[in-house]
C-alpha cells in the first residue's frame, strides 16, 4: 500500500504516487491526495511519478481536478510507459510533464571547467555533463539552453545540450563534445599554439559581438554593471564612488552580443571547430563588459594571489597575461601599447568593481587574507578612476605618420573596415575620397614645414546605422568646416585648380563637425549607410 | 593605376585603370604632359577607373584647360559612382562625357 507519500522543500510541495492506480482504488488515492495538498496555495506543486507502473482513465481524473485547483501542477519523473499514456490522452499538452531522468554518476571524472553556477565533467570521450549547483537546477537548466539556442539561432557556433540527467541530489545537462579539447589544455600543453589560438579566441570573440540581438531577449550588461557600481561605491572614497556610477552610466547600452565569461576554459576544439560553452551569462552591450571579465579571469582574480590564475585555468600566470595582452591587440588590429593600455584601463575599472562586489558579498570583509585582496583591489580602482574619463572606446584605429606616402596604409585600413561594415561599392568610395581629403589635408597642412602624426577611427553607430570617422592630429588649429565652397557651375578656363577637396568631403558624406580640444584638431565626419 | 595609350596620328587614346589619388595623379599628370603636344582629339578612357579623389580631378582639369587651346577632350566608360563624383563637383558640365 502507501501509494500517496508526500514531501515539501522550499515552498515546494510533491506529492509521490506509486503502484497501480485504477477504478479499484482511485477514489481512495484521490481522498489522500487530496489531503496531503491540504490547504497548500503554493506555485510549485509537482507529482512524482517515479515508482508510478499503471494509471488508468480514473486514475488520470485525480490529475485532472487536481489540475483544476492548481493551475501550475507539474508531473515529474515520468517513466517512458506512463509519458505514453499521458501523452496519448493529451495530458502532455494541458500540463508540464518531465520525463524521468536517468542518473550519471561523475565519480572519479575529469574536472574540465567550473563556471559560476556548475561545474562540468567529462563522462566519455564523446559526452560531458555540466552539474549544476542550485537547488533550481532544473529552471537554470532550461534557462541556459534557451540562451545556447538563440546564440545558435544568431549564428555562434555553440554547443546545446541535449539531454537532462540526475546527478546524486541535482540535475546535469550533458553535452556531446567529441574529443573536446579545452583552448586552456592546448595552451597547457602546446604553449607553441598560442599564435594559433590568439587567432581563433579573437576572431570568435569578434563574431559574438558584431551579432546583433533582437530587443529583450538578452539582460543588459550595463544594467548589470550599475547595480555592481552602486553596490562598490559604499566602500569607495564619495568622490570616485560617484566618479564610478558615472562613468558606467555614461556607457551607451548596445545591442550586439556578449558572452560574458569569455575565456580559453570556455572555448573547446572539436575536431576542427571551434565551439563556444557556458551560456549562462549570455547579455548584450558595450564590449568594454566583456573585456573587463577577461581581464579578471587572465589576470585581475590572481593579481593578489598569484597562484589562482595557474588554478583555475591550468597554465603559468605569466602566460595567460600574455594570452590576454596578445588578444586585446589583436582584437583592436593595433600594436600601439598606448592604446592597448588605454583600453585594458578601462576594462579594470568594470574588473576591479565586479571582483570587489563579488568578494564582498562572499563574506571577504570578514577575512583578513581576502580583506588585504580586496584593499589592493580597491587601491588600483581608485587610481584607475583618477585618470579614465571614460569607459567606451572607439570601434578601430590607426595611427600614422601624416605623409602623403601613407595615404596607401590608411587606405587599406579603411577599406578592411568597410568592407566589414558592409557598405557598398558607392558608400565604400565616397567614403574613402572624404578620408583622402581629409588625410591629405593634414599631410599638407597641419605640421608644415614639419610632419606629424594623425589618427584616424573608423566605428559604426546603430540606429541609423552611420558611419563614424573621426580624424585628430595636433597640428595649428584649421576648421574645414569654415571653409567656403567653391563655385561649381563655372567652366573649365574660370575654375581654379584645386579647392575641391574639403567641398568633396561635405558632399560625400552627411555630417561634418569639428571641435579643437587639448591642443588637438578633432574633425568627426558621418554617413549613413544604407546597405545593411 | 596603370596608364594604357594609343595614339593614332593628332588622336590619343588613354585608358586609365585602378585608382586615381593623391598617391598616383601625379604620376598621369606627368605622363600628359610629355603626350599631348600636337593633339587634337584626347579620349580618356574610365571604363576600369575604380576611384578617382579631388588629385585625379584636378589633373582632368588641366587637360581640359590644355585640350580647351588645341582641340577636343572626351571621358568614356564613366561608372555610376564616378558620375555622381562629376555631377556633385559641377565636373559634368566641365567634361564632355560619352
Amino acid at each position: 500500500m502507501d501509494e500517496v507519500r508526500s514531501r515539501q522543500q522550499d515552498g515546494q510541495l510533491t506529492i509521490e504516487l506509486s503502484g497501480r492506480i485504477d477504478s479499484g482504488n482511485a477514489s481512495r488515492i484521490e481522498e489522500e491526495v487530496f489531503a496531503a495538498v491540504g490547504d497548500y496555495m503554493g506555485s510549485r506543486l509537482m507529482v512524482d511519478v517515479e515508482n508510478l507502473e499503471y494509471i488508468s482513465s480514473a486514475g488520470l481524473r485525480i490529475l485532472l481536478r487536481l489540475l483544476k485547483k492548481h493551475r501550475k501542477l507539474r508531473i515529474i519523473n515520468a517513466s517512458s510507459d506512463i509519458y505514453e499514456i499521458l501523452e496519448m490522452t493529451g495530458f502532455t499538452e494541458m500540463m508540464d510533464v518531465e520525463k524521468a531522468y536517468r542518473s550519471v554518476s561523475i565519480e572519479g571524472c575529469e574536472v574540465i571547467g567550473a563556471g559560476a553556477n556548475g561545474t562540468v565533467y567529462r563522462i566519455n570521450d564523446e559526452l560531458v555533463v555540466k552539474v549544476y549547483k542550485d537547488a533550481d537546477a532544473l529552471e537554470d537548466i532550461r534557462r541556459e539552453r534557451e540562451l545556447a539556442r538563440l546564440a545558435l539561432v544568431l549564428g555562434i557556433p555553440t554547443a546545446i545540450s541535449y539531454d537532462v540527467v540526475r546527478v546524486g541530489d541535482s540535475y546535469g545537462s550533458v553535452f556531446e563534445l567529441l574529443n573536446a579539447r579545452s583552448f586552456s589544455g592546448i595552451l597547457a600543453q602546446q604553449p607553441e599554439k598560442m599564435d594559433w589560438c590568439v587567432k581563433e579566441y579573437v576572431d570568435l570573440l569578434k563574431l559574438i559581438h558584431s551579432t546583433r540581438v533582437p530587443k529583450g531577449k538578452l539582460p543588459s550588461m550595463r544594467q548589470i554593471a550599475l547595480d555592481w557600481a552602486r553596490f562598490v561605491r559604499d566602500y569607495l572614497p564619495e568622490e570616485e564612488g560617484e566618479k564610478l556610477v558615472s562613468l558606467v552610466k555614461e556607457v551607451p547600452e548596445d545591442p550586439h552580443m556578449i558572452h560574458g565569461d569569455y575565456h580559453t576554459k570556455n572555448l573547446e576544439l572539436t575536431g576542427d571547430e571551434v565551439l563556444l560553452i557556458d551560456m549562462d551569462t549570455l547579455a548584450v552591450g558595450h564590449p568594454v563588459f566583456e573585456f573587463a571579465s577577461m581581464y579578471n579571469a587572465f589576470v585581475g582574480f590572481g593579481e593578489y594571489d598569484n597562484s589562482v590564475t595557474q588554478k583555475f585555468m591550468g597554465f603559468e600566470r605569466e602566460r595567460a597575461g600574455e594570452f590576454w595582452r596578445r588578444s586585446l591587440k589583436a582584437y583592436l588590429g593595433t600594436e600601439d601599447e598606448d592604446r592597448v593600455k588605454e583600453v585594458e584601463d578601462k576594462a579594470r575599472v568594470i574588473g576591479y568593481t565586479r571582483l570587489i562586489r563579488r568578494s564582498i558579498r562572499r563574506g571577504g570583509l570578514e577575512d583578513p587574507e581576502r580583506l588585504a585582496e580586496i584593499e589592493l583591489w580597491k587601491e588600483r580602482l581608485i587610481q584607475l578612476l583618477h585618470r579614465v574619463d571614460s569607459l567606451v572606446f572607439t570601434g578601430s584605429r590607426i595611427r600614422l605618420e601624416a605623409t602623403k606616402e601613407n595615404l596607401h596604409l590608411m587606405n587599406d585600413f579603411l577599406e578592411k573596415e568597410l568592407e566589414k561594415a558592409g557598405c557598398s561599392v558607392r558608400e565604400k568610395m565616397q567614403i574613402q575620397v572624404a578620408a583622402e581629403e581629409v588625410f591629405i589635408n593634414i599631410a599638407n597642412y597641419a605640421y608644415t614645414p614639419n610632419t606629424g602624426e594623425a589618427v584616424m577611427i573608423v566605428d559604426v553607430e546603430d540606429d541609423p546605422r552611420t558611419l563614424v570617422l573621426t580624424f585628430i592630429d595636433q597640428g595649428r588649429p584649421y576648421d574645414p568646416t569654415k571653409k567656403e565652397d567653391p563655385d561649381v557651375s563655372l567652366p573649365a578656363d574660370q575654375r581654379e585648380i584645386g579647392g575641391l577637396g574639403i567641398f568633396m568631403v561635405k558632399q560625400s558624406m552627411d555630417d561634418m563637425a569639428y571641435e579643437y580640444r587639448d591642443g588637438s584638431n578633432i574633425l568627426t565626419l558621418k554617413k549613413r549607410l544604407v546597405n545593411e | 593605376m596603370t596608364i594604357d595609350k594609343i595614339q593614332d596620328g593628332a588622336k590619343l587614346k588613354v585608358k586609365v585603370s585602378g585608382r586615381l589619388d593623391t598617391t598616383t595623379a601625379p604620376e598621369l599628370e606627368d605622363d600628359l604632359k610629355k603626350s599631348l603636344d600636337g593633339v587634337e582629339e584626347l579620349v580618356m578612357d574610365f571604363s576600369e577607373l575604380e576611384y578617382i579623389s579631388s588629385a585625379g580631378l584636378r589633373v582632368l582639369l588641366s587637360s581640359q584647360k590644355i585640350m580647351n587651346k588645341q582641340g577636343t577632350m572626351e571621358v568614356i566608360g564613366v561608372n555610376s559612382t564616378i558620375m555622381e563624383i562629376f555631377e556633385v563637383t559641377g565636373f559634368i558640365d566641365i567634361l564632355t562625357i560619352r
